[in-house]
């Protein structure tokens, strides 16, 4: 018996690779944060030893991360390819667990049955299931498990003195080290410093007869004979922590993280956001949380009563921002850096010998002997039913909630991207994804081009990136205004980033894109919409990059592989023995310590029954108030915000259940009505919050004012509507609401417009364009330009016409120079222009000067969103002149120009008009820019308006502009001398196209306004087509 | 008398120091080649005669780059060979010896082969603009096999073909290279532009000669009827815009339409032309109206205005309540034959309480009728004043009280 091959685990072994060996295949790579560890590894699979990576975020080290699971992926995808390498690690990673725990266990509770118990039930654990298949957190697995496996050496290392255990315990925590470097940190704190107690106590219980002999004394007189051994492992262990990664820790220094911290769910309230409370609280503790009496009760027993610490805290830290307590034990910086998931991750690993001794009592121990005496076999069984049943559940509701609750979106195809890019040197610009998920991380991977973006947060440098608390441009619409804001920046002005292309999966972000400039190239076959800026600089060839020296890039490429070939040199002598059971071995010294299994408390038999029926009224109350909010008819309120929400969500069956089915709307009709509607609100924009206010409610009618906050790419949308409710056997309906029933004179009616079409390259050639290819720049003039102050911000204003006979792009570039003719501010005209101008068409423009949102980190963040929040910039000194540049380029997109703009009322507040599409094509988002001009007709300002409906052809779309207040607008420079197009004087151009201009020559038709500061206003129209025809 | 002594000594060992050194310089290394001037590809060859020591490079530099050779030496003669890569460069050729004590130096003059190869040439900016001020200009270098420009003074033609113009000039080069402007012409078109040099041709270039800035037009409107029924689209077209010389503007230039109406209202409609014509529509009035129309292409050309008047469509309408006051039926709307209004016309109700406004509905007419509902939640008990507005028209309807 003794020395046969524990089943237990045998069987633990066999169900976990076959359970998750094969269930990484579908999970693994719709992970969070696997595919950025594949990224790593391509790194490392094309230069070992150059820890700089160009890909990402304008350059990056990464020796920001421990490399060993990178390494090794890299290591053996040059066997089968990277994903074979990951693949291979993931279930290294899962033996390693299993056995882990194995070990781990067998070093608590000293009984191998007890400790096979543990390592079949880790196999299910769902806090294992949520971190693999979940969060694909491979390094982190791999460390904890690594220490588990260190754990057993250390306590012998401790007992016995022995220097072996000493060698094997340090090789192991080196192992870890390299593997993921938070882990061995807070391991020391949390596993092996109650560890440490154990052993001073089982020491000390040597001394003694009973346990309950132990005083203090007696514990004191064991730690200090202990001392030396433990101080030594301490400072061995540091040694290792800090030299085997040293690079890591002097790249930290010397670039410290100074972001602002970014929200994680694990930080939140858990009982504000369930969801968050439900990844990061109920999935890792699952069942356990049934059992948290038996734990705490074993764990604050003498022996492992620094375990009982230990667990309590990273219990209490585990609960995130829901009790003020982690905040105020870590302190704000560390709260604010740390994922707490981990703490309870740990917990929950830390549980699970005591989990598998609660099962082992129960199956077959004292435990089962005690209910079946006191409540019978029957009770037994169905308890039994019932924790295994919940068991089982919370593991399959945990691999499927990544299933039923995609974390990213349908995996895209990378193939047509990564021929895009090594087509006609397009890799010779950065390229941004837009929609992409972490799948961003796989095309990096697949690809020579560089990216703006990147996806591990910790490596950004950009002070646009490091000052938001976004991970990704790529999901910046769910970042809320920090990461619309980051985005515009990065498209207003690219060239600074030299980024040319972006490929969309995400339609949201389309309108932004193309009030920004972009225009779009074409939809790959993957159904990836490629847009191009034009006019940006391709990248230089020469890139700066930070160097480090040769001796840290031999220790980074070297020192991890060689961690595993010592701990295996070290501990393969165990292994073998222990496995093949080649000699009998003596039993390790911790299994002396054996537990008592014959006498199950009764007390606490009682209290776990209690727990139990709290948790159960806790869990029925929650399921009761989910259904309360949830149940769509069950009260005015809940059918609104049913109804929005499946408006929101595009759910719009969902959306007509709720209407009232006596009002003949058919599913048809209602279905063809949602399809005619288009524009920023219905097709882009994201419902942000909602509240109602019920005007009157009687038992079958009520009336409800209903405002809601939209999020759209452009800017935030505050909306109030009114909407009816009907009571039908008990339920509550929304009365449908009015359409547009205009009818449009013509039903087929034709239109002629001139189209373009740039051959490009006319031979097909690999080489740089021919020069009699290349178009001659589109002739731009600046009609107007100046400087100009309001509200404590600086702006360019004026008017510029594309004087040429082709259509132009046009791109404006504004620098702020004071008195001594410091640079003081740049920036380019963002959707205050419109971007393509058709030969001889005349745009107003404002260029904004607009600084790095909350760039020092202790300003507020707005709580609410907007995405056209302006961070007006901060300039230490008075502008004084200016400098704009021009840069016409021949595009034939976007120039549908068939929108009239009509003024029927103005009062001395709003102006109110149609927009009338007399066109071809639907106006998805039109867009007002409005110029206003003093008595003199002179400009002072460009203002704008995003329209919030499209216009459908042939019909219109009233609209009601709110005029600027009158505060004074300063005109602080009016010279033009350094106006540039295309690089050249404007004037010399303008003098030489258009040298009889008639000057101010259309300011008799600028329509007259009552306001208090400014007589007159010229109107203009941007239109976004989203589907062009 | 001493001292007068040391100077002479002085002078004499120092003039005899000179005369050994100038002697050994003269003495020691020797050009022997007497050519010095070649042609590109011709293998170029330095002798030099020595005394004594051998121990010498050549220090070689042209505007190809430079080069140190080592010579081959055979019966006192210091031979280099120039490698081709070198010598095949057409200009002068800077060679120095490099020896312990002299240096001699010289230079070589190589010269380009007589023969063409090829015509390099150049020709900006693509596309220039009629009336006979601007202009392109093709820049043509003539190489010889080797690369080398053609000795200067060398004749090219440069001829280009406008029309039924076909002109020839001919240029000479002059530091290597020869340029020639070419005006365009009043007419816009296309000019295909060659060159010739010792009877090899240039392959074809062409610059686009595209129209000069607009002048005045004038606009016209086209529409179904002059009746202001709001449904109606009226088309606004330009005469056929061409520039000082004549040319039909290039397609897609854009014109705005300027409306005023009578309010002072103003409405902007846009067109861009195709073959010299921009077509412009808007929408009608919905209510009897005055439109100005003046077009515009800001800056440089614009029509004069017309005037367009439209008629009242809808003459009068019935508004009517139901029982409880609550229901406000609005029509039959009847249009100028007494047809009911295409559906949606705009119909505005503003309602009153205490002579203040407390709403404004807007509804759409369908098959010429509306409907307002007041409900009983909104409005509650007391007394109102409607006034219901459309196509111009309104009507009101006091003291609906509410119980």
């Amino acid at each position: 018996m003794k020395n046969a091959s524990n089943k237990y685990l045998t069987v633990a072994l066999l169900i976990g690779i076959a359970f998750h060996g094969t269930s990484i295949f579908f999970t693994l790579e719709t992970t969070y944060d696997a595919l950025i560890h594949l990224f790593f590894a391509d790194h490392y699979s094309g230069s070992w030893f150059e820890p700089w990576n160009y890909k990402w975020y304008t350059g990056f080290t990464v020796m920001s991360y421990p490399p060993l699971v990178h390494q090794s992926i890299a290591a053996l995808s040059f066997i089968g390819g990277l994903k074979f390498g990951m693949f291979t690690i993931a279930l290294i990673g899962i033996i390693l667990f299993i056995t882990g725990v194995y070990r781990f266990s067998l070093l608590i509770t000293s009984n191998r049955t007890v400790a096979g118990y543990a390592s079949v039930l880790a196999v299910f654990s769902s806090s294992f299931v949520e971190t693999l298949h979940i969060f694909g957190q491979l390094p982190s697995i791999i460390g904890i498990s690594v220490l588990m496996h260190a754990l057993p050496e250390i306590y012998l290392w401790l007992k016995t003195g022995k220097w072996r255990y000493l060698a094997t315990s340090l090789s192991l925590i080196s192992v870890t080290v390299t593997s993921h470097h938070v882990t061995p940190i807070f391991g020391m704190v949390f596993f092996i410093f109650p560890l440490i107690g154990m052993v001073i106590m089982d020491d000390a219980r040597e001394k003694v007869q009973t346990i309950k002999e132990i005083t203090i004394k007696v514990f004191m007189s064991s730690f200090f004979k202990l001392f030396k051994r433990i101080i030594s492992f301490g400072m061995l262990s540091l040694t290792i922590i800090i030299g085997c990664i040293l690079p890591y820790w002097i790249n930290s220094k010397n670039n410290p993280i100074t972001q602002v911290p970014i929200p994680h769910g694990s930080r939140d309230n858990f009982l504000e956001i369930t969801s968050s409370g439900l990844v990061f609280f109920l999935i890792p503790w699952g069942v356990l949380l049934v059992l948290l009496p038996y734990i705490f009760y074993r764990y604050y027993s003498k022996r492992y009563l620094f375990f009982g610490l230990s667990i309590t805290i990273l219990f209490i830290l585990g609960t995130g921002g829901t009790t003020p307590i982690p905040r105020m034990v870590l302190g704000e910086t560390a709260f604010n850096i740390l994922t707490l998931d981990r703490f309870t991750l740990w917990a929950s690993i830390m549980s699970l010998p005591l989990f598998g001794e609660f099962a082992y009592r129960f199956v077959e121990g004292d435990l089962k002997t005690l209910i079946q005496d006191r409540y019978g076999a029957i009770f037994h069984r169905l308890s039994g039913g019932i924790l295994a049943g919940l068991f089982l559940f919370m593991t399959i509701f945990t691999m499927s909630l990544g299933y039923f609750k995609p974390s990213q979106p349908q995996k895209i195809k990378m193939l047509p991207i990564v021929n895009f890019l090594n087509q006609d040197q397009h890799d010779q610009w950065r390229y941004m994804t837009l929609g992409f998920g972490d799948q961003m991380a796989w095309l990096s991977a697949q690809t020579n081009a560089l990216s703006v973006d990147g996806n591990y947060h910790s490596a950004r440098r950009l002070p646009e990136l490091t000052t938001r608390p976004i991970e990704r441009l790529e999901n910046s619409k769910f970042k809320g205004v920090e990461g619309i804001g980051s985005l515009q920046q990065f498209l207003t002005t690219p060239e600074k980033y030299n980024l040319k292309y972006i490929f969309s999966n995400d339609k949201f972000y389309d309108p932004i894109l193309y009030f920004c400039g972009w225009q779009r190239l074409r939809q790959l076959e993957n159904g990836i919409m490629v847009w191009e800026k034009l006019n940006v600089p391709p990248l230089s060839s020469i890139l700066p990059k930070e160097d480090v020296g040769t001796w840290q890039k031999i220790l980074w490429g070297t020192v991890p592989f060689l961690t595993v070939i010592i701990a295996f040199i070290l501990n393969v002598q165990f292994l073998l023995v222990h496995t093949l059971k080649t000699r009998i071995t003596a039993d390790p010294l911790y299994m002396k310590f054996k537990n008592n299994y014959s006498k199950f408390s009764k007390g606490l038999l009682k209290a776990s029954h209690i727990w139990s029926i709290i948790l159960a009224v806790i869990v029925g109350y929650g399921i009761y108030i989910f259904y309360i909010k949830n149940e769509s008819h069950h009260s005015p309120e809940n059918a609104i915000l049913a109804y929005y929400d499946a408006l929101d969500f595009k759910g719009f069956e969902k959306a007509h259940s709720l209407i009232n089915p006596e009002s003949d709307l058919t599913i048809a009709q209602y279905m063809l009505e949602v399809s005619v509607t288009d524009g920023l609100l219905s097709s882009y924009a994201k419902l942000d919050a909602i509240s109602t206010e019920i005007i009157s409610n009687t038992d079958s009618l009520a009336s409800v004012k209903v405002f809601t906050d939209w999020i759209t790419p452009l800017e935030k949308i505050k909306q109030t509507d009114y909407k009816k409710l009907v009571k039908l056997n008990g339920k509550w309906y929304l009365q449908p609401d009015d359409i547009n029933i205009d009818l449009p004179p013509d039903q087929l009616y034709s239109d002629n417009l001139t189209k373009y079409f740039n051959q490009g390259r006319r031979r097909i050639t690999t080489e740089q364009t021919h020069h009699e290819d290349v178009l001659k720049q589109p002739v731009l003039e600046i009609l107007d330009a100046k400087l100009v102050k309001y509200k404590n911000s600086y702006a360019i204003v004026g008017e510029i016409q594309n004087i040429d006979n082709v259509p132009s792009d046009v791109v404006l570039k504004g620098t702020l120079y004071n008195d001594e003719n410091k640079k003081l501010a740049t920036y380019n005209a963002k959707h205050h222009i419109k971007h393509k101008l058709l030969p001889k068409e005349v745009s107003s423009f404002r260029i904004n000067f607009e600084g790095i949102a909350w760039s020092k980190t202790n300003d507020s963040i707005p709580k609410t969103f907007n995405p056209d929040e302006f961070t007006p910039i901060e300039l230490e000194e008075q502008p004084t002149k200016f400098n704009l540049q021009a840069a016409g380029n021949i595009s034939g997109s976007d120039l549908f120009k068939n929108t009239a703009v009509s003024v029927t009322k103005k009062d001395k507040d709003y102006l109110f008009g149609n927009i009338i599409n007399t066109g071809t094509e639907e106006v998805t988002i039109p867009q007002l820019l409005v110029s206003y001009y003093d008595a003199d007709k002179k400009l002072k300002w460009v203002d704008h308006l995003f329209i919030e409906e499209g216009v459908r052809q042939q019909r219109q779309q009233n609209f009601k502009y709110k005029m600027i207040d009158t505060s004074p607008i300063e005109t602080i420079s009016e010279d033009m001398s350094n106006c540039y197009v295309n690089g050249l004087p404007n004037e010399d151009i303008s003098d030489k196209i258009v040298a009889d201009r008639i000057v101010n020559h259309n300011n008799t038709e600028h329509q007259q306004i009552i306001h208090g500061e400014y007589n007159f206003i010229k109107l203009e129209v941007n239109t976004y087509i989203g589907n062009p025809n | 008398m001493i001292k007068s002594i040391y100077i002479s000594l002085f002078v004499f060992i120092l003039i005899c120091l000179v005369s050994i050194q100038t002697k050994s310089l003269e003495d020691s290394y020797v050009l022997k080649s007497n050519k010095s001037e070649f042609i590109a590809g011709e293998h170029v060859q330095l002798e030099f005669g020595y005394n004594t020591d051998s121990d010498v490079m050549l220090y070689c530099s042209n505007s190809y780059g430079s080069i140190l050779l080592d010579p081959e030496i055979s019966a006192k003669i210091l031979k280099f060979n120039i490698p081709d890569s070198i010598s095949k460069k057409s200009g002068v050729l800077n060679w120095k010896l490099i020896a312990k004590t002299n240096n001699l130096q010289g230079s070589i003059n190589v010269k380009p082969k007589p023969s063409i190869k090829s015509l390099e040439s150049y020709l900006g900016p693509p596309s220039i603009e009629a009336g006979g001020t601007d202009y392109t200009m093709l820049v043509v270098i003539p190489t010889d096999d080797l690369d080398n420009p053609m000795a200067d003074s060398t004749k090219v033609q440069i001829k280009h073909q406008f029309l039924n113009n076909e002109i020839s000039d001919t240029v000479s080069t002059l530091h290597g290279f020869t340029y020639k402007t070419i005006n365009s012409y009043k007419e816009s078109g296309r000019i295909l532009i060659s060159s010739e040099c010792l009877d090899l041709n240039s392959k074809e270039y062409d610059v686009n000669v595209m129209p000069a800035i607009p002048t005045n037009f004038t606009i016209k409107a086209e529409r179904i009827h002059n009746y202001a029924d709001g449904n109606q689209i009226t088309t606004f077209k330009t005469s056929q815009i061409i520039d000082r010389f004549n040319n039909v503007v290039s397609d897609g230039t854009f014109v705005t339409f300027f409306i005023t109406d009578q309010n002072g209202n103003k409405t902007q409609t846009y067109g861009s032309t195709i073959n010299g014509i921009a077509t412009a529509k808007m929408l009608h009035p919905d209510h009897e109206e005055q439109w100005s129309v003046k077009a515009y292409i800001e800056g440089m050309a614009n029509s004069e205005t017309i005037t367009l008047g439209f008629k009242q469509a809808i003459s009068n309408f019935e508004a009517a309540l139901s029982d409880d006051n609550r229901t406000i039926t609005v029509g039959p709307l009847q249009s100028f034959m007494k047809q009911r209004v295409p559906d949606g016309l705009f119909i505005t109700l503003s309602i009153y309480k205490n002579k203040v406004l407390v709403n404004e509905i807007q509804e759409q007419s369908y098959n010429g009728m509306a409907n307002f509902y007041l409900s009983e939640d909104e409005y509650s008990n007391g007394s109102y004043h409607l006034e219901i507005e459309t196509a111009g028209l309104s009507k009101t309807l006091t003291n609906i009280t509410y119980e």
